[in-house]
């Protein structure tokens, strides 16, 4: 009896919380569907700035030149091998105020953001960011590093190449 | 077994206003929490989706009936549930070297990190609590 009563009770607390939290966001579930957040959970509509982009893009901005790639992994896979050129800005929530304060780059600069593959995080995660600082092109390389280095593009590796060589402000 | 009327509500009170904060911290930015479930790197997408959207309201209901007095058993069993998950998800996080922010308090969140699983640990201990306080007066739906 009691058991009868502790699921009742579970599933109608269970059950109102899924009512209500679909429910209430019945335009999110929409756009979900339409494909908005396959990539990441941003909002189009508020991170207009924040484009993914596929390796042939990423290769393309790459040859012409002018674009800055920004890998947001850790110093250790950054040392172990990146995008010829790219600069590290390993992204953790904690030190977003460190990263901030040594990075000045053109507002209109074209950034192209990448870490590990798929399913990392970091790129997205400063993608935002540097939108919330007022980046506005902003591409993420949603194959990330993997990509890059299995397609064979040109890498790099071994001494880490501080970001303060591209801080304008000092 | 805590018997204390006094002990019980202000377990139920504390615990109750955590997950009500936590829980309303979410619900006012979907999409943000969904992003830092993601950042987990654990779940499908999808499923990240319909955990950012329920899981909030889950928590509030919950807070919401611990400081009522309705359905405190049932609370606090889903909560030490939930509670239990995010200790394991911490956990297999750590293990996994992923540096993220747990998602858990919205804009306040923590590192994942051990201080976090002391403080999911003290939550476990208070709706253990609740959940094996002997509830007296009026006799209510989930007493024996």
């Amino acid at each position: 009896m009691l058991k009868k009563k502790f699921w009742l009770q579970t599933a109608l607390i269970i059950g109102l919380s899924t009512l209500i939290g679909l429910g209430s966001h019945l335009g999110l579930i929409k756009r979900y569907f339409a494909g908005e957040f396959q990539r990441s959970f941003l909002s189009w509509e508020e991170y207009t700035s924040i484009t993914f982009i596929t390796l042939g893009e990423a290769e393309d901005y790459f040859l012409q030149g002018g674009a800055i790639f920004i890998d947001s992994r850790s110093q250790d896979e950054f040392k172990a091998g990146r995008i010829l050129g790219a600069i590290n800005i390993p992204f953790k929530d904690r030190e977003k105020e460190l990263a901030l304060k040594k990075i000045n780059f053109s507002q209109d600069a074209t950034l192209v953001i990448y870490c590990d593959a798929h399913e990392c995080q970091s790129s997205v995660n400063l993608a935002k960011l540097l939108h919330e600082e007022g980046y506005q092109v902003i591409k993420v390389l949603y194959g990330g590093w993997l990509e890059w280095v299995n397609a064979g593009l040109p890498t790099e590796e071994g001494k880490k190449i501080e970001i303060e060589q591209y801080d304008d402000s000092q | 077994m805590i018997r204390n009327k006094i002990i019980q509500l202000g377990l139920r009170l504390v615990l109750g206003g955590v997950f009500i904060w936590t829980g309303l911290m979410k619900i006012m930015d979907p999409l943000e929490f969904a992003q830092s479930i993601a950042n987990y790197r654990t779940f499908p997408r999808l499923l990240v989706f319909l955990l950012a959207l329920i899981l909030p309201w889950i928590e509030l209901i919950c807070g919401a009936c611990l400081i009522l007095g309705v359905f405190q058993k049932t609370s606090a069993v889903i909560l030490s549930g939930l509670l239990v998950s995010f200790l394991i998800l911490i956990i297999i996080t750590i293990f996994r070297g992923i540096d993220i922010d747990c998602g858990c308090f919205g804009t306040f969140s923590r590192k994942v990190d051990f201080r976090l699983i002391l403080t999911d640990a003290v939550l476990l201990l208070l709706a253990l609590s609740i959940l094996f306080s002997k509830i007296s007066g009026k006799p209510k739906l989930e007493q024996s």
